[in-house]
């Protein structure tokens, strides 16, 4: 959930082997605990700083629905030095912009920058994330805009049924509840919660800075200037850190009927191991990868090309640190509908006993492969990359997922992930149009 | 920022006896290649009972060429993890490839055989008309696609710019081979450009006409010509449906990439809605709550591009946000915006073309859009430079010029669409 609309990205995926070495990662420990990570890229033409918390959604009490996203937004309304909306305009003014955004395990704020104009940014960034002033009556203006963005959404008729699917799939775990919050927890929320939410989450052992472009621009000194800002000078936390319980999805069945939907949907959600085992992500990616993407794909070959039964078809991995989620989406006519569920079975059926090829295995790998490497094109998908691997304390540079990568083989997908993905795994939700 | 935006790329015009320029932007660093072959005429080309025919051609390109078919192609391009794409907008056809330098040896001869040699076997021609079809109706859930369409039916009517670049359902399903083969034959006829980015390898040029092979392709340097007109002017359509929200999009038709006053009206873009210092995002969104999501499309044209505010807000606020609308929308017609805000704007275009040029597809991507529109190839700096000259009363002048008269389009509740009316049946604008 973004502060600003923009398109969902893709997950970080990953490379391909005419490797020439890449930049590493430099990482160091503030004196109270919060750490700094820097990357070198000395050919971006601007650089990215991206400030990141453990304080996703999943860190919510249930009387505090929405409330990590809701402070996102309210924390571009100034903190003790910045008026509202003052920071948007001095980032702009210098001809960069920011963003943010609230996921169920963590958020993350970053600001793109001209190089000359980064550091200036980057104290203006801290001060409004780590300061904020939570006014009153901008927290009740703030109130409609989240609301409105929660109106925006349920309008839109896929993103309903995906919540549905969530909600059913994750029982009580909270990557069942909506990143946007129930209505009804908005309306009550009050800036004293909000401030406590802030307070508990916010503290330096829990934080990660990341900076990535041309750091030549940035002036030596760095690590002294940030002990003296509003990162450097937050107080740890005194109570220990209660980390959400691990996923347990359950599989089951259900069938949802939605207004306003043209084509049918059948929506699945497969659980996969937590982000702490990488190696598990990369296969994971490569999984997908070569069940979906791409004509040449099972499912996309056999149920779109072949049968002609969809419109699309798409298994996305979802990293998350309590459990990824594998889901899946076909849209289809409605008289389709069975017949698609019957054949995504069959296809996760014959993946159980059949082997991946090695065409088909090397096929998945490199589009994995190069899709990674072309996301090192970007300072804002590199500084997020370190920053989320640093937050949750993975220390791995940016060649490691490259290696895990290579070491998959068709023995160990097949023993090792295959199995989670069975069709009697799965949570499967039908959405059709009201008839 | 620097005042030359290819800094990072040595630019070197490629030689080959083909009209169609080809440019090479070659960038140190990752060993990536990105290629963007842009041809004039997409969906704004299609014949008037063909709606939808150059996007159903863009999706046959790769379905099927040369000496491979769609399965060989396919097994081509994603064994070697590469993106090959064709999609047809309004102004152009445009083939996209991105891959590992190390393959463009191989994946490189594909981009004209796929303009050249198409197969266009039926059997495909009817799952990509297929799908096609399904997507137009699947589109018909966004509220602000219906609102879109509408707004494009109010500004653009029956004309080139009037249909979704999918096509017109009824249009689209008689589309057959023999029609498809007539509008393959003009591909780069009407102007085409070929820009690559990254790392190049040598000998590109042959690479590139080993596609052709014996045949050869009657390509047009790209011109600068008239693009498509407007239509409409001042006039409001409603759409029904049974939304939380409201979507509002006020819009005119305004005038072509390069022409007299656009560089004026990007300003006003940029000072309108890039950013969250942007006017209507602190008008309506910071001050009033109006909205989540509030902004401009004004996309580059070869015609009379559109210029559209949008918002979408909850039903029980529609007089509000209507009223706010309208009045930012007169305001840009009343006053000059002030020397700072032109300043900041002036950051915010900068800004954006430097953001706009991360990677090389980026890079090729925006040249080609130049050099397809017939503009020389340092018209980015040149408007950099151009626009630092530009006063407030030259935005005003443009704004009164190309503003005058908007049309508005509303999809939502029967309830807010009634609020919306009045609203609009009472302002200035609409009874200047």
């Amino acid at each position: 959930m973004d502060r600003a609309h923009t398109c969902h990205q893709p997950l970080p995926s990953l490379p391909s082997a005419a490797d020439q070495a890449l930049p590493e990662p430099q990482q160091e420990q503030l004196s109270n605990g919060a750490t700094l990570v820097q990357i070198d890229l000395p050919q971006a033409p601007v650089v990215c700083i991206d400030f990141w918390c453990r304080a996703g959604s999943a860190r919510e009490t249930l009387e505090e629905s929405g409330i990590a996203h809701f402070l996102e937004h309210m924390v571009f309304k100034g903190s003790q030095q910045l008026a509202a909306g003052e920071f948007d305009y001095r980032v702009e003014a210098l001809g960069g912009n920011s963003n943010a955004a609230t996921g169920f395990d963590d958020v993350h704020y970053h600001v793109l920058m001209p190089p000359e104009a980064s550091e200036a940014a980057l104290d203006l960034l801290l001060n409004l994330v780590l300061q904020p002033r939570l006014d009153p009556q901008d927290f009740d203006l703030e109130r409609q805009v989240v609301l409105e963005e929660l109106a925006q959404s349920e309008d839109q008729p896929e993103e309903v049924a995906f919540q549905e699917l969530l909600r059913q799939a994750c029982g009580s775990h909270a990557y069942g509840q909506p990143i946007l919050g129930q209505r009804a927890a908005l309306e009550g929320h009050e800036p004293d919660a909000m401030a406590r939410f802030h307070q508990r989450h916010y503290r330096p052992e829990r934080c990660c800075l990341a900076m990535a472009g041309p750091l030549a621009a940035i002036p030596s000194g760095l690590r002294e200037r940030l002990e003296h800002s509003s990162l450097g000078q937050l107080r740890p936390g005194t109570e220990p850190e209660q980390n959400p319980a691990q996923l347990a999805l359950t599989p089951g069945q259900a069938r949802l009927e939605l207004p306003r939907l043209e084509a049918a949907r059948l929506l699945m959600a497969w659980q996969l191991p937590g982000a702490a085992d990488q190696r598990s992500v990369l296969g994971g990616d490569l999984l997908t990868t070569l069940l979906a993407e791409g004509r040449r794909s099972r499912l996309v070959e056999r149920l779109r090309e072949q049968l002609r039964l969809v419109e699309s078809i798409d298994l996305d991995l979802n990293v998350l640190e309590c459990g990824c989620l594998v889901l899946l989406e076909a849209v289809c006519e409605v008289e389709q509908l069975n017949a698609v569920e019957q054949e995504v079975r069959q296809v996760l059926l014959e993946m159980q006993e059949q082997p991946p090829s090695s065409a088909e295995l090397e096929r998945a790998r490199r589009l994995v492969g190069n899709g990674y490497r072309f996301s090192l094109e970007v300072a804002g998908s590199v500084a997020a990359m370190v920053g989320n691997s640093q937050l949750w304390q993975r220390t791995h540079n940016l060649q490691a997922p490259l290696d895990w990568l290579e070491q998959w083989d068709a023995t160990a997908l097949q023993r090792d992930l295959v199995p989670l993905l069975a069709p009697e795994r799965a949570f499967c939700l039908q959405a059709v149009p009201v008839p | 920022m620097r005042a030359t935006l290819l800094p990072a790329a040595q630019v070197e015009r490629g030689v080959w006896d083909l009209n169609c320029p080809l440019w090479l932007l070659h960038r140190p660093g990752a060993p990536i290649l990105s290629a963007k072959l842009w041809m004039r005429g997409g969906s704004a080309g299609d014949p008037g009972d063909q709606r939808g025919a150059a996007q159903l051609l863009a999706g046959l390109l790769s379905r099927g060429c040369g000496p491979y078919s769609g399965d060989a192609l396919a097994d081509l391009v994603e064994g070697c993890g590469a993106g090959l794409r064709c999609e047809a907008a309004e102004d152009a056809t445009l083939i996209s490839l991105k891959c590992a330098s190390d393959d463009a040896p191989v994946l490189l001869p594909l981009l004209l055989q796929m303009v050249c040699s198409p197969w266009l076997v039926d059997d495909q021609i009817a799952l990509e008309r297929q799908l096609n079809l399904q997507t137009l109706q699947r589109q018909r859930e966004d509220p602000f696609q219906v609102a879109h369409d509408q707004l494009r039916e109010q500004l653009y009517g029956q004309g080139p710019y009037g249909h979704d670049p999918l096509g017109v359902e009824a249009e689209l399903r008689r589309l057959d081979r023999e029609a498809l083969l007539l509008q393959a034959e003009q591909l780069g006829q009407r102007g085409a450009v070929l820009v690559l980015a990254g790392q190049i390898p040598t000998g590109v040029s042959e690479l590139l006409l080993a596609g052709l092979g014996d045949l050869s392709w009657t390509s047009q340097v790209p011109q600068r010509l008239a693009g498509p007109r407007g239509s409409g002017s001042c006039s409001l359509a409603t759409s029904p449906d049974e939304t939380e929200q409201l979507v509002l999009m006020l819009g005119t038709t305004t005038t072509p990439l390069g022409a007299d006053q656009a560089l004026a009206l990007r300003l006003l873009h940029c000072h309108l809605g890039i950013g969250m210092s942007s006017r209507l995002f602190v008008a309506l969104r910071e001050e009033h709550g109006l909205a989540y999501d509030v902004g401009v499309h004004h996309p580059a044209r070869l015609g009379d591009a559109p210029f559209v505010m949008h918002l979408s807000t909850s039903a029980d606020r529609a007089a509000d946000a209507t009223r706010e609308l309208l009045n930012e929308w007169q305001r840009l017609l009343q006053q000059p915006i002030s020397p700072a805000e032109l300043e900041l704007a002036l950051a915010k275009f900068r800004g954006q073309e430097a953001l706009g040029r991360q990677t090389s597809s980026q890079l090729a991507d925006r040249q080609a859009l130049v050099l397809g529109h017939g503009l020389p190839m340092d018209f980015a700096d040149r408007s950099l430079e151009a626009a630092a000259a530009l006063s407030p009363e030259d935005l005003h002048r443009a704004a009164r010029t190309l503003l005058a008269r908007p049309c508005l389009s509303l999809c939502g509740p029967s309830s807010a669409l009634r609020a919306a009316e009045r609203q609009w049946g009472r302002h200035a604008l609409n009874n200047p």
